[in-house]
């Protein structure tokens, strides 16, 4: 018994100190603290697999390259996400023939292995239409291509593993399970760089399968497709044996092939092979099920790029319409023959799925979006709510609201708003680069310059978006220097402390002091300059593929210290970190400082510390040598020593780390599968989620001003969290106080209005930060039990109007609208409202009660320094809104005593059939009345009755009140004459108290059954 | 060896709340909110002030325990029915015309199939014939929730059946929901997920009931209504549930 306390204590001291150990982590913590998406969607993004469902047309999937798996019920209108929790790399996505309303499967790991691919993690299963996920294993595949799954046995799935792109893996070939994914079965393996590209199987027979192998590596210089592995096999047996295609395929090395089977006469099936000999390389049709093949075709569109784009489609009904993917997509009607293009649409396509149930509807999925067509592929419409961006960097301004920057995959450079009347519209993107983009900056101080660049320094762009003009600045090779290596995403930089200065690494640091109009280069080669690493020309393997995407050996990320312009810090894509002290006079490289860093490991990203010159964080990303370990850095001591501060909590390679600018030891990361944070220093890191998705980050920028988090994610566009001064504010002895509130800045009245945006209802629009003034505190426990409200008091004490209150655990938010109460209305037909007043500038108090406990925030609210308004304009405006509230309340309380001795004139009417004849005329008076102050008939719309009293003052109420101005002129007469109508209202009302109410008074006196009307006083009415 | 291996086991999956079934967890929750004394509640009446920008509306939502219910918005003084359910027809205010309207009649017929949910189809889901699945354990906003999956048999959707699936996620350390979702299934956000999340549990009559909810879809914005007054078995004006005679 004794052992057994002892253990139990021991079990408890265990639970207890790993509750310690977590107590800071900020996973717990971070509340209703949730990050807002901003798109853009008007690019969209690469989109790798398309399913459609095989009876109901409405019913669409997508898998994105970097962006998840999104889900039309409506024939491809609009699309939800549905696999935000889990990774966005998305190989291929398969509806179970058997169960396609509910069941889907989901390979993760994109199949189109360039340069910037992603990687995934498994595979997942739904079993409710994508409502919840589990994972069914395949965990070190890397890249699924294909998923297939026996239309009379869904737990008999085979999947198509391609594997590890950048290394050598045995995980890759053909998995078979006979439990529905409970345990897999490698069933076809060739070796260890060779996967499984496609796997498709007889929709007659599904014992028969055709898979094809390709032999593949990529490294971070090189790529190559094809070899003497790559091969096309069939399995009759359900994958207990496999033969090898041969009859009619060509001999040799092969790379990447493309196969499918028409559903219609699945004897006939197409492949498109890269082979060896220009000659062969095409599009191959079988008769006979795979035992004989016959060359069709060579066209271009069949043959480019086949890594990228080793997809053929084979209509449902026709076996003679066959779509071939490619870089602009193209169809044959006449089984293989001849091809012609699809319609005018973003290129590079990687998928074509025809409609079952509609002949000539088709959706096509590529580096720009997808795409659907209702008339075989001839016109074609961009589906426009997939925010599926694939951002590489992103910079901000200082403009109010401001603005972002970025380069995408395939989709140029841009910058938008990040706030926009009505929310962040397509529209607002203004467009300042061409091909791939990367990195985009604005001039420091004249947001009207913009830097931008294409792949490989092809091009460096200083743009005037103002006067439209557009020059190159890249440097260029003087006499003497070697060629210029440029990164496929060349590094390029702006200064911090001195504006037209740029920054560009090649293997040099160039740098400009005239916006890029001149260079000099003040570095020597601070690369390895490893020769075997720069043969880029015979990159591709057999088909040759030499973009820039491989070079290599040059300057990756170039960090100015924030303190001084005399430090530089430089990382290469080889693996160096450089660093100079003296403004490039002398160079000294720090790598070998890095303890625990393989060696060439790619440095991503480094970041100079506002903290301290000494002080420096490098990041490096190793999966380009098949490496998945993050790797951050930091450095007290200007390189001399290294302390790794990433955890097991970060489970993949990172990109990106980002300083906070006013607590040391809060870091953000970006890692492969999302944006992960410390509060102490990188001791935990928490993977932040909260409407965060599980995408890669590729650059994380924290603005210095709004304290605004900026994410370039690669596959949902820019992701913002508005403001993380509450993250970096949490401390320790917050978790002992029931309530802490943070420090709040003074807020602004927000003056500016507008009519709000003009997106069509199915384009995508990026929310809009707040403008309103928010409070955030910190609760140790969510509120469960009890009341919890809130209030904003004024200085006197008078509560001004209600605000909701969070309630989580950790960070909480209180939004005010810098409204009062609005005045009450008086009574009548229809919605003449009367919103609530602005309140003036001054000292109000946020009032939290959580059960019997209070908790006070002061607030400072102030005008807009940049308004047009003085403090004597907005004087008669709140007079004359304070008037305007007076007459509303006062013409309130009028209606409700007309109505309060009208309805008990009426209730005297019904008891008594003999009436006097002046309780009659009360009740025509008093409804006479009522009807010129308030409107009692019509309806809302175009039945409205004519305006009354209470609408005339509600509209100039509405008029004064939300305009920040003195009234007009012509306003305030108007206000004028309706106080006096009001005024001679009131001198009515008061008449008829004297004579006919005074006399029904008496009547009522000598009728004991009926009460004498309980007529409120003004403060009583207001308070109902 | 063996014993110590054992005890271990058991101390660990003690100490982890390990092996709590559905049943357990819903008996647990129904016994928080007041088990048996639910019987004795036929109706409950919530009021609030609904803020809109510093304009107040007074806000009744009556539910029977006969399936019936009303939700009535003060405005300008005048009472507006918004939605109700007479226990055949489903119905509301149009706000144009400000006359009552009859909805179409797939919400009327799904209205009636969850007639017999009061007080809520989670406690009741072994009577209603509803299936209850413990989908795990998931922190929500970092509080440790078990996950239930509630199958309510299908709900009609533009004349056809739905599968009709909410999710709780009931707080470990309390035993009430914190958060109830489900998938929107017609409209512009159809596949979007609806949230509401409870707090604020107060009791009233014996039964314990959230005081505060805040509605919205997942990821986006939230509206939250906080009730003053929730009243069980108090006087109910049985004419506001039915559809007016025109």
């Amino acid at each position: 018994m004794k052992k057994l306390f002892t253990l139990c204590l021991c079990m408890g001291q265990i639970f207890v100190s790993f509750s310690q150990a977590t107590s800071l982590n900020a996973g717990d913590y971070f509340g209703d603290l949730k990050a807002r998406h901003i798109g853009p969607a008007l690019m969209s993004g690469r989109i790798s697999d398309i399913e459609l469902h095989p009876k109901n047309s409405n019913i669409v999937l997508i898998g994105a390259a970097g962006g998840g798996v999104w889900k039309s019920q409506d024939g491809g209108v609009r699309f939800t996400s549905i696999f935000d929790s889990y990774c966005q790399s998305i190989g291929c996505v398969t509806m179970d023939p058997n169960d396609p309303d509910n069941t889907y499967w989901v390979g993760t790991g994109e199949p189109w292995t360039r340069n910037s691919v992603s990687v995934g993690e498994g595979i997942y299963k739904t079993n409710d239409g994508g409502k919840n996920w589990t994972k069914m294993g395949l965990e070190k595949t890397d890249r699924i291509a294909s998923i297939q799954i026996n239309p009379k046995n869904s737990n008999e799935i085979y999947v198509g593993a391609l594997g590890a792109l950048w290394g050598p893996s045995e995980d890759r070939g053909v998995y078979k399970t006979t439990d529905g994914g409970k345990t897999w079965n490698k069933i076809l393996y060739v070796n260890n760089t060779t996967g499984c590209s496609e796997l498709v199987m007889d929709p007659s027979n599904p014992n028969q399968l055709y898979a094809a192998f390709w032999e593949f590596r990529r490294t971070a210089y090189s790529f190559n497709s094809g070899g003497l592995y790559s091969a096309l096999y069939k399995s009759t047996d359900g994958g207990s044996t496999w033969k090898k295609m041969e009859n009619g395929i060509p001999s040799g090395k092969k790379g990447r092939i493309a196969i499918s089977i028409a559903p219609s006469n699945p004897k006939i099936v197409y492949a498109v092979i890269e082979a060896e000999k220009k000659e062969e390389k095409g599009l191959y049709r079988s008769e006979d099920g795979g035992d004989t093949w016959k060359f069709l075709n060579g066209d271009f569109a069949l043959t480019v790029r086949p890594f990228y784009f080793s997809r053929i489609s084979v209509h449902p009904s026709d076996p003679n319409i066959i779509a071939k993917a490619g870089l602009f997509g193209s169809i044959s009607r006449d089984g293989g023959k001849t091809f012609k293009s699809l319609g005018s649409m973003h290129a590079d396509i990687h998928d074509i799925v025809f409609d079952s149930q509609i002949k000539d509807k088709l959706f096509v999925a590529t580096d720009g979006g997808l795409y659907r067509s209702l008339d075989g592929g001839s016109s074609m419409e961009i589906i426009e709510n997939l925010p599926l961006s694939q951002f590489y960097h992103v910079s901000l301004d200082n403009r109010n609201p401001f603005y972002v920057y970025g380069g995408l995959q395939d989709n140029n450079s841009w910058f938008g708003p990040s706030a926009s009347p009505g929310g962040i519209e397509a529209r607002d993107w203004e467009l300042v680069g061409q091909g791939d983009g990367f990195r985009v900056y604005p001039h420091p101080t004249n947001p009207k310059i913009v830097y931008s660049e294409m792949q490989g320094a092809e091009a460096i762009w200083r743009f005037d978006v103002e006067k439209q003009q557009l020059k190159t600045v890249k440097p260029y090779a003087l006499e003497g220097d070697p060629k210029l290596r440029f990164n496929w995403n060349a590094s390029l930089t702006t200064s911090k402390h001195h504006p037209d200065r740029l920054f560009v690494g090649s293997q040099f640091v160039h740098v400009s002091d005239d916006r890029g109009d001149s260079w000099t280069k003040i570095s020597p080669d601070l690369t390895t300059n490893d020769k075997t690493k720069q043969n880029q020309e015979a990159s591709g393997g057999l088909s040759a593929d030499n973009s820039g995407a491989e070079n290599h050996c040059t300057i990756f990320t170039i960090a100015e210290s924030p303190l001084t312009d005399q430090i530089l810090w430089v990382g290469t894509d080889d693996g160096n970190v450089q660093l100079t002290k003296d403004g490039g006079k002398t160079w000294e490289n720090v790598t070998k400082n890095i303890a625990g860093l393989p060696a060439n490991t790619w440095c991503y990203h480094i970041e100079a510390s506002v903290f301290g010159k000494e002080i420096a964080y490098a990041v490096f990303d190793g999966h380009t040598k098949n490496d998945y370990t993050p790797y951050v850095f930091k450095t007290v001591d200007f390189g001399k020593t290294w302390q790794s501060i990433a955890t097991t909590e970060i489970n993949t390679f990172v990109r990106n780390i980002q300083e906070d600018y006013s607590n040391p030891n809060v870091l953000y990361v970006g890692a492969e599968n999302g944006l992960y944070i410390t509060l102490n220093g990188g001791k935990a890191w928490a993977p932040f989620t909260n409407n965060f998705p599980r995408v890669a980050v590729h650059y994380l920028e924290l603005h210095p001003t709004k304290h605004s988090l900026v994410a370039a994610t690669h596959g949902r566009g820019i992701i913002i969290i508005d403001d993380v001064r509450p993250i970096n504010a949490i401390k320790e002895d917050m978790l002992t106080k029931n309530l802490s509130f943070f420090e709040v800045p003074s807020f602004t009245l927000p003056e500016k209005s507008n009519f709000g945006g003009t997106a069509s209802e199915n384009q995508f629009v990026g929310d809009n930060p707040s403008s309103l003034a928010i409070v955030r505190y910190f609760l140790p426990k969510r509120h469960t039990f009890g009341k919890m409200t809130g209030e904003i008091v004024d200085a006197s004490g008078k509560t001004m109007c209600n605000v909701e209150v969070g309630k989580l655990k950790g960070i909480n938010t209180v939004v005010w609208g810098f409204n009062a109460s609005a005045p009450k209305v008086a009574k009548g037909k229809g919605f003449s409202a009367a919103p609530a007043p602005f309140v003036s500038a001054g000292p109000y108090l946020l009032r939290i009660t959580k059960g019997n406990e209070t908790f006070e925030k002061a607030i400072e609210v102030k005008y807009d320094s940049t308004s047009t308004f003085t403090l004597a304009d907005r004087e008669k405006q709140q007079t004359a809104t304070k008037e305007l509230i007076t007459m509303i309340q006062d013409l309130a309380y009028l209606v409700y005593q007309i109505d309060q001795w009208d309805a008990k004139a009426t209730e005297y009417k019904t008891k008594h059939t003999k009436t006097e004849k002046y309780v009659d005329a009360l009740r025509m008076e008093l409804t006479a009345m009522r009807n010129s102050l308030v409107v009692t008939t019509g309806d809302n719309y175009v039945g409205a009755a004519e305006d009354q009293l209470r609408e005339k003052i509600n509209e100039i109420y509405g008029t004064v009140s939300s305009y920040f101005g003195a009234p007009s002129s012509s306003e305030l007469a108007n206000i004028r004459a309706l106080s006096n109508e009001l005024n001679k209202a009131k001198k009515q009302f008061g008449v008829i108290q004297e004579t006919r109410i005074k006399a029904f008074k008496a009547l009522l006196e000598k009728d004991t059954s009926i009460k004498m009307p309980e007529i409120l006083s003004f403060e009583e009415f207001l308070k109902q | 060896m063996k014993n110590f291996a054992f005890i271990v086991i058991t101390v660990f999956t003690s100490l982890m709340g390990f092996g709590q079934s559905v049943e357990t967890i819903v008996s647990k929750y129904y016994e928080t909110i007041g088990g048996a004394r639910w019987n004795d509640i036929s109706s409950m009446k919530m009021t609030a002030n609904v803020d809109q920008g510093g304009m107040k509306i007074p806000l009744e939502i009556v539910s029977m325990n006969d399936g019936r219910m009303y939700t009535e918005v003060t405005f300008m003084g005048n009472k507006i029915i918004v939605a109700a359910f007479d226990g055949q027809k489903s119905w509301s205010t149009n706000f144009m015309s400000m006359e009552a309207e009859e909805k179409p009649a797939d919400d009327s017929e799904n209205a009636r199939r969850a007639s017999k949910e009061f007080p809520n189809p989670l406690v009741k889901y072994k009577e209603l014939g509803y299936s209850a699945t413990l989908m795990g354990e998931e922190k929500i906003d970092g509080t440790s929730c078990f996950k239930i999956q509630l199958t309510k048999g299908t709900v009609l959707v533009d004349g056809k059946e739905n599968p009709n699936i909410e999710y709780y996620y009931i707080d470990q350390e309390n035993f009430v929901p914190l958060l109830m979702e489900s998938e929107i299934l017609d409209g512009e956000l159809k596949g979007k997920t609806s949230q509401i999340k409870f707090s604020d549990y107060q009791e009233v009559n014996g039964v314990i009931v959230p005081f505060s909810s805040s509605q919205g879809i997942k990821g986006e914005e939230s509206q939250s209504i906080q009730f003053e007054t929730i009243e069980m078995n108090g006087e109910v004006d049985q004419a506001k549930f039915n559809f007016p005679k025109k």
